[in-house]
């Protein structure tokens, strides 16, 4: 198992479920009127060029095929960005456009040139962040408004629509656009989009508090985050990362095999802390399924399918809790300290019978998980402060009102943005669109309007079925190559990504999501997206 | 129409990638409903089950020939013409008894193998594991083969799943009653898997008075650890030491054979073995003890004696018209392993109660709400080789409710306790037990369900 690795988990978190300081959608007015694109063409390809500075400063970046362009010009926006610049991580200084197409962490590109050689348009824009609220919808929404301005006065007949997709912590970007500027977007996408922070950000304060109880009771978690703001309250939030990391470290050192020892009520049972692992990450919800394990393969080391998924929990774990830590320190700064309060929360009912079941062996029994839980319930709970706790629970949500066409994407195994959220935004979009389509089959007469269409497709980029490597020393070899598709957080292959934009584009033509005949016909050719409309790999663990 | 064709040239008109040309099409193709009127897996000539269970692996012994009598049986069903004009095509996956391969074969049956209803799956932690998806998608469930209560004392948390065998915990009722009366003296213990076979077990006999105290009487292991060598020896030491004389099992039979071994090894010699029924499968048992190194004779003589009940007759019962209707089918149809046993029986059974569900529902009635408003209405009327009706009710999914109590003899044949079988039946809560008076119909002509019709 690898250590934790704060460089490397601030790298990963470059696409962190963060909504900071969206409180709410007040747009701010637009600030001095942005200087004309500067453009050149490149006489080879025959793309042109242009960038420039928004109103704000913020740089951006538009690349236009000429010799086939069709049309659809896409808005890129990237996912969260921490604010402060730690040993190998540089936060975004607006005078670079960091990504201008989706880019895979795991295959190590982008799409840019695939979508100009598609006769699509890219663009996007970046800007510094001065704190860490400075990366939110109310600041971005407005921003890729002008972008869209810009573009389309730039190339006023031949931009005939606008797709607005972006990634992770962008997910409130691309659906507060929608609810501000409706009929802006002719379609819209989100990759691994965190679209509920609340109930993410809910999930990775109780990892922290339940590797507190069975763990280390020093660890405080979410109840440190926000007590300081700036770079100090960041690297305070940093040092709670680094306690449950050195756990973490530890258990991945000695395969969670002795027994557990905290809390003290457990220890005569002869519980391994390894089921204590476990049995945290199906309370938060993190995938049983990791880059390097498949939640299925044994061996004489691994021997049951319930222990590869321990495993899978290990790896998925750190990076988990680099999500909340970011988005705990950043909605701290904007909630106010003590936002997390967990006084009430019944944490065996977020164990699951099926869970339970599945992962019998390796949370030790009916009789392990009761001592487990039993521990659990007798510990003491995190008070938070009432005043933070009513901000924290103000954050923003979608409406789902928005008509425009939404096609997600997600890795059923992404332990950053969990796929949750896409099955709880995917449930309440379409439910959102039955109602609307109840009240136009109960109305009658010139007024009924137009049909609603259907307006949200969700597709998953899923694992092989199994791709668990063994050392020679029959240990989980989790140095490899992580598993081609399914995992990993905002990492697809470009064919997949490419399926999506396909998709996106067909939605803004149609005025609403592809037909499940058509979907399937795409999903069907892209290798490990699941031609099931219907998938649903996991549900977050609170609905708000 | 028009206005598309324009928006179509302007959009791909120069394009030059497979992306605008496949475009185009699906421009076309979005004009068409989002899914077909029918349920998937059904057409005028054909009707597609799915199955999930362990084909191979150390949970797969016994259990692994339920598909092929299954598929035996739809193949003699198909040979006469199908239910209806619709043969019965089942298609089977192999979980290894690993629930991360009993959720993407799963997946699989539902979007590629395009699945009507899930048939005869078996196992408790693998079909919980994927239960919650297919009631969520309302595809029907049925003839689960596993004998966990909360599968279908609780419709409305999977209404979709019906069960095909009796549940543990009615199963624990019954033995526990027959071991009240018959047991008077001896000291009682129990191993049991602490999960939900177990826990199942534990309920059942404690309605009938029995309490065990853990540590001492109730000994236990974790499922899945019997399959470690010697994994059973100190739960046995365990009961021995306690001076235990009948041992209850409640376990799959892996454990039971496991366990078996472990008290021989430290020469714990128990009056009597009483297993739930799922644990005590001669084929399962003796497998498993043979891959130990015991030979089919030794493990039939260890077998013996061993109490346990059951929902339908004994494979080995020649004068069972189902029985005997059943081994020609098996003969002439099945194409796998065809050793009459107590696992084909069991398959041969589903296969025609499933084949009596479409006689029943109709031509025209074979859809998903369909099939299970009709088992929730009618689902007694589903009868074959059982001694007792089936359960299902718009309040319960349960299969079987009456049991008849035996014990296997030297050649690992279960016979009735008494003179003659005697069922007995309950429910899965605290009612009672009482004798069960309900006679079985008898098997339809040419061994197909009542009013099957091939037009």
């Amino acid at each position: 198992m690898k250590t934790l690795n704060v460089r490397k988990s601030l790298a990963i978190v470059s696409a962190a479920a963060l909504l900071v300081g969206a409180t709410a959608l007040a747009i701010p007015t637009a600030g001095a009127a942005a200087a004309a694109p500067t453009c050149k063409t490149d006489v080879k390809t025959n793309v042109e060029t242009c960038t420039g500075a928004l109103s704000n400063g913020a740089v951006y970046e538009i690349r236009v095929p000429h010799a086939n362009f069709h049309g659809s010009m896409y808005f890129w926006a990237h996912g969260f960005r921490p604010t402060y610049a730690y040993p190998g991580y540089t936060p975004p200084n607006g005078k670079t456009v960091e990504e201008l197409t989706p880019f895979s962490a795991n295959t190590g590109k982008n799409i840019t040139s695939q979508m100009l050689a598609s006769g699509r348009a890219v663009a996007a824009f970046d800007r510094k962040t001065n704190g860490g609220y400075n990366w939110n919808a109310a600041e971005s929404i407005p921003l890729m408004k002008e972008l869209v301005d810009i573009a389309k006065a730039k190339y006023t007949s031949s931009l005939t629509k606008v797709i607005i997709y972006g990634s992770s912590g962008a997910g409130p970007l691309i659906t507060g656009f929608n609810e501000t500027y409706p009929g802006v977007a002719d379609a819209s996408g989100m990759m691994a989009g965190a679209t509920n922070v609340s109930a993410a950000l809910r999930t990775g304060c109780d990892l922290f508090y339940l590797l507190s109880v069975f763990a280390d009771p020093n660890i405080k978690g979410c109840a440190a985050f926000g007590a300081a703001k700036g770079v100090n309250g960041h690297m305070l939030a940093l040092q709670q990362l680094g306690l449950a990391g050195a756990v973490l470290t530890a258990w991945s050192k000695n395969l969670g095999a002795p027994a557990l020892e905290t809390p003290a009520a457990v220890k005569p049972y002869g519980i391994p802390q390894r089921s204590a692992l476990l049995l945290i990450g199906l309370l938060g919800g993190l995938p049983t399924k990791s880059s390097h394990m498949d939640g299925i393969t044994t061996n004489a080391l691994i021997a049951e399918q319930s222990i590869n998924s321990t495993v899978a929990i290990l790896e998925n774990f750190q990076d988990a809790l680099g999500t909340a830590t970011f988005t705990g320190q950043a909605i701290g700064e904007i909630a106010g300290a003590g936002f997390y309060d967990n006084t009430k929360t019944d944490f065996s009912s977020l164990l699951t019978e099926e869970d339970a079941a599945r992962f019998n062996l390796g949370l030790s029994g009916d009789d392990g998980i009761a001592v487990m839980l039993g521990a659990l319930k007798a510990a003491p709970r995190i008070t938070g402060t009432p005043a933070s706790v009513a901000n924290y629970a103000k954050l923003y949500q979608p409406t789902y009102a928005s008509t425009t066409p939404m096609v997600l994407l997600s890795n059923e195994a992404d332990r950053l943005v969990l796929p949750g959220n896409a099955v709880q935004y995917n449930d309440r979009a379409q439910a959102a669109y039955q109602a609307r389509l109840d009240t136009w089959n109960s109305q009658s007469g010139v007024k009924k309007g137009a049909k609603p269409l259907p307006n949200t497709l969700s597709i998953y980029a899923i694992t092989p079925e199994t791709y668990t490597k063994y050392t020679a020393a029959g240990l989980p070899d989790l140095a490899g190559a992580p598993a081609v598709s399914g995992v990993g957080h905002q990492s697809f292959t470009v064919k997949q990504s490419m399926t999506w934009v396909a998709l996106m584009e067909i939605s803004a033509y149609a005025k609403r999501v592809p037909s499940a005949t058509v979907a399937q016909k795409y999903l069907a050719k892209t290798p490990y997206l699941s031609i099931d409309l219907d998938f649903r790999p996991g549900e977050l663990k609170y609905e708000k | 129409m028009k206005i598309r064709a324009s928006l179509t040239r302007r959009v791909f008109g120069r394009a030059t990638t497979v992306t605008a040309g496949i475009a185009i099409s699906a421009l076309a193709l979005s004009a068409l409903p989002a899914s077909a009127a029918n349920d998937p897996g059904v057409t005028d000539t054909e009707i597609v089950l799915g199955m999930q269970l362990p084909q191979d692996g150390p949970a797969s012994p016994g259990y692994n020939k339920v598909d092929d009598a299954m598929r035996a049986y739809f193949d003699y069903v198909n040979s006469k013409g199908g239910v209806y004009g619709r043969k019965i095509r089942l298609e089977v996956k192999n979980d290894q008894y690993k629930t991360g391969l009993t959720i993407t074969t799963k997946d699989s049956l539902i979007s590629k193998e395009k699945v009507f209803a899930f048939i005869g799956s078996v196992g408790t932690q693998t079909h919980l594991s994927v239960v919650k998806d297919i009631n969520r998608r309302g595809i029907p469930d049925l003839f689960v083969n596993s004998g966990y209560s909360g599968l279908y004392t609780t419709p409305s948390k999977y209404p979709t799943t019906f069960g095909g065998l009796g549940t543990y915990v009615s199963e624990a009722k019954i033995l526990g009653k027959y071991m009240k009366a018959t047991f008077t003296t001896e000291k009682i213990g129990i191993l049991y898997q602490t999960d939900d076979f177990g826990r199942n077990t534990v309920a059942g006999l404690a309605t009938a008075g029995y309490t065990f105290e853990k540590g001492k009487t109730a000994a236990t292991f974790i499922a899945g650890a019997q399959a470690q060598a010697g994994a059973l020896d100190a739960p046995m030491q365990q009961l021995m030491d306690n001076k235990v004389e009948v041992v209850v099992v409640g376990a799959v039979a892996s454990a039971y054979a496991s366990a078996v071994a472990s008290a021989n090894k430290i020469g714990f010699k128990p009056k009597k073995w009483v297993v739930i029924s799922v644990g005590s499968d001669a084929t399962t048992f003796q497998t498993i003890l043979y891959t130990k190194g015991i030979p089919l004779a030794s493990s039939a003589a260890l077998l013996a004696g061993t109490i346990t009940s059951s929902h339908a007759p004994a494979p080995a019962d020649a004068t069972d018209e189902f029985v005997v209707a059943f081994k020609k089918i098996n003969t002439d149809f099945n194409k796998g392993d065809k050793a009459w046993d107590n696992n084909v029986l069991q398959g041969m059974n589903i296969a025609y109660q499933m084949t009596s569900l479409l006689v029943n529902v109709g031509k025209t009635g074979v859809t998903r709400k369909n099939i299970i408003s009709y088992l929730e209405k009618n689902g007694p009327s589903i009868t074959g080789a059982g001694f007792a009706p089936l359960g299902y009710s718009a309040t319960s999914h349960v299969a079987y409710t009456g049991f008849w109590i035996g014990a296997y003899d030297a050649t690992a044949s279960l016979k009735p306790i008494g003179a003659a079988r005697q069922m007995w039946t309950t429910d899965s809560g605290t009612g009672p037990v009482t004798e069960l008076t309900w006679t079985r119909p008898a098997i339809g002509a040419d061994s197909l369900p009542k009013g099957f019709s091939a037009k």
